[in-house]
């Protein structure tokens, strides 16, 4: 990485990491019950070792409910917009997402089948989600290339088709399965982080970070794939490698997010794009500014869903295709 | 041409349904639809577990010629052919099975529904109760329907007697914050619009979720914790199985998790609002009020 790059990329994430920062705390300030702020603050300053003056319970809306939704939020956010980028460079497609490739859905199915088959199992989900998603991946990959490489069209319908045949696969099962637990199951596909787990967050945050400094050391590879791969094998990139490593990782990253909060779509599509749009497509600059665009998109995103109706909630799914479905067709117009 | 035929197979088919022939009478659903009935029904099919215990309860039970797969009581219910289940009927068997009303429950998903079971001259009774009273009248009105209006009164008094027994007993009783955990991951609770908030005021709770709107509502776990409930009621059991033995994470804490105020009462008399609900209703009270009783 030569000087400049390097110097770019440093200001821009450290300036990106500062917002999530901000983000984080201005968010945990906000939700169904009013908190002091200034105590809270001071709470949070202290990393929950001061109550500063909180009673029991508003500390414990702080530190048990509101800070774990929020860095799952920042986790799930930072992986799919990672995956997504992944996705993009290597399949040279501004449009290929975990969603709408049907790789989210892949990970649904498998998330299901860990709920129906092992549902006392915590740590079976993130796994068979991530062997769903792998598997979507793989399909959606093979679907995709014709004779004449993977054309946006194709790969694009290839999505399609792998979406709505997981789509009634989801359907199928949530018939046979019985009445009480398919309203959670509807909820939860939309995308919802009320049921944060505290078993699975650690893990999850740890295969975002992860995931996300894995594709960034192979930016360079993906950078010269731009190119097209047999430009970039000429100019020395292990094309099979690569292409494995980002299916690979990126499967994992929407394992781990799927598996922990549901399909919430579009993340993958917006952020990457707002990233390249505001920093340029050097995926060593976009990878890394995508992931932390992600946690503060889907942090926001999930502050609305859970404030703006409180008591009540909305599943995060809701807000971001809200936001995410227009872009999409604006990008359509526009590719 | 092909269309020409097409449609002169359809009109075919439509005419020639005898049973459901000769004097008719109209009853007013829940959907405040004036509802076309024949005065002698003798073939009715209930979509829902709790319409099918109503057409039991009222002694309707040899009418009822079509159950969903969830409606499992009484027992006998179990022996009536599954036409589908509550969320997806089939509409193939139910047009077979040639009823002359279809009982349903709640408005949800049914244009279409009912538009092609007018199409064959069937009538669709939809029932959308959100308090006791409302139950009391959907007894009420599918007794008028089956012909067993004696019957479905007395049923009804009967069922007042018990809750008016509850609310007398409950009556000098302080009330206790009741949160009713209908799911706990995501976490559902009832509403406004929901007949347990009503059975939880009835006997002698008062819930913390009351005057929030809708029937089921996704309830904010920070909003859970902070509303402090003495006493949390778990619809477990039942056909549920083992689903929603748990409380919630956010309300491990509470004052009723503490003093070991967390009750299990069986969600088929809670979730379902037919003759049963007035069992919830005894359940909760004596849950609640436990002293009331031993009196």
């Amino acid at each position: 990485m030569n000087r400049v790059t390097l110097r770019k990329t440093i200001v821009a994430c450290a300036a990106m990491a500062a917002a999530l920062l901000i983000v984080i705390v201005l968010m945990s300030l906000l939700g169904s019950e009013p908190l002091p702020v200034r105590a809270s603050l001071c709470a949070l300053a202290s990393f929950g070792t001061s109550a500063c003056g909180l009673t029991q319970d508003q500390f414990d809306i702080l530190f048990q409910i509101r800070l774990p939704r929020i860095l799952l939020a920042a986790a799930v956010g930072g992986s799919l917009a990672t995956a997504g980028a992944g996705y993009q460079a290597l399949l040279r497609n501004p449009l290929a997402e975990p969603y709408l490739l049907g790789i989210s859905n892949g990970a649904a199915v498998g998330t299901m089948i860990a709920l129906v088959f092992f549902g006392a199992i915590e740590w079976t989900r993130p796994i068979l989600a991530f062997s769903g998603a792998l598997l979507a991946t793989l399909a959606v990959y093979r679907l995709a290339r014709g004779r004449a490489g993977a054309t946006p069209e194709r790969l694009i319908l290839a999505g399609v088709i792998v979406t709505t045949f997981l789509s009634s696969v989801i359907v199928f099962v949530t018939v046979l399965m019985d009445a009480t637990r398919i309203r959670s199951f509807t909820f939860w596909l939309l995308g919802d982080l009320s049921g944060t787990s505290k078993a699975l967050l650690p893990l999850t945050i740890v295969i975002t970070i992860a995931g996300a400094v894995a594709l960034t050391l192979h930016a360079r590879s993906l950078n010269l794939l731009m190119l097209g791969e047999r430009d970039a094998f000429d100019l020395g990139v292990e094309v099979g490698r690569v292409r494995i490593v980002v299916f690979l990782v990126a499967s994992l990253l929407v394992g781990s997010s799927v598996a922990a909060s549901g399909s919430v779509g579009y993340v993958g599509l917006v952020v990457p794009h707002l990233a390249r749009l505001s920093l340029g497509s050097d995926n060593r600059i976009s990878i890394p500014a995508a992931a932390l665009g992600g946690a503060l998109f889907v942090i926001v995103a999930d502050t609305v869903a859970r404030t703006v109706i409180a008591p009540r909630e909305l599943p995060v799914g809701a807000i971001t295709a809200l936001i995410g479905a227009p872009l999409f067709i604006y990008l359509l117009r526009r590719a | 041409m092909a269309v020409v035929v097409c449609l002169a197979l359809l009109s075919a088919c439509t005419p020639g349904r005898t049973a459901n022939e000769g004097p008719r009478r109209e009853i007013t659903d829940d959907a405040g639809r004036r509802v076309s009935i024949p005065v002698k029904v003798d073939r009715v099919i209930s979509l829902a577990p709790n319409l099918t215990e109503i057409v039991f309860a009222v002694g309707a039970g040899d009418r009822l010629v079509g159950r969903t797969s969830y409606c499992d009581y009484p027992p006998e219910a179990k022996k009536i052919p599954a036409v589908g289940d509550t969320i997806h009927p089939n509409l193939e068997p139910i047009i077979a099975l040639k009823p002359q009303v279809v009982l349903v429950s709640t408005a949800s998903q049914l244009e279409v529904f009912t538009q092609q079971l007018k199409g064959q001259n069937i009538a669709v009774f939809v029932t959308d109760p959100h308090d006791l009273e409302g139950v009391f009248r959907s007894i009420e009105q599918i007794g008028e329907i089956v012909g067993e209006k004696d019957k479905a009164n007395q049923l009804v008094q009967t069922l007042q007697e018990r809750t008016s027994a509850v609310q007398q007993a409950v009556k000098y009783e302080p009330l206790v914050k009741v949160f009713y955990q209908a799911s706990g991951e995501p976490l559902y609770t009832a509403g406004r619009d929901s007949f347990v908030t009503d059975l939880i005021r009835r006997a002698g709770g008062a819930s913390v979720t009351a005057d929030v709107p809708g029937a089921w509502p996704k309830f904010s776990n920070e909003s859970a914790l902070a509303a402090r409930p003495e006493a949390i009621i778990l619809p477990t059991g039942g056909s549920m199985g083992a689903a929603n033995s748990n409380v919630a994470e956010a309300l491990r804490q509470s004052p009723a998790v503490l003093q070991g105020h967390v009750y299990k009462i069986n969600d088929d008399h809670l979730a379902r609002p037919g003759p049963r609900l007035v069992d919830g209703l005894e359940e909760i009270a004596r849950a609640l009020h436990p002293d009331a009783f031993a009196r």
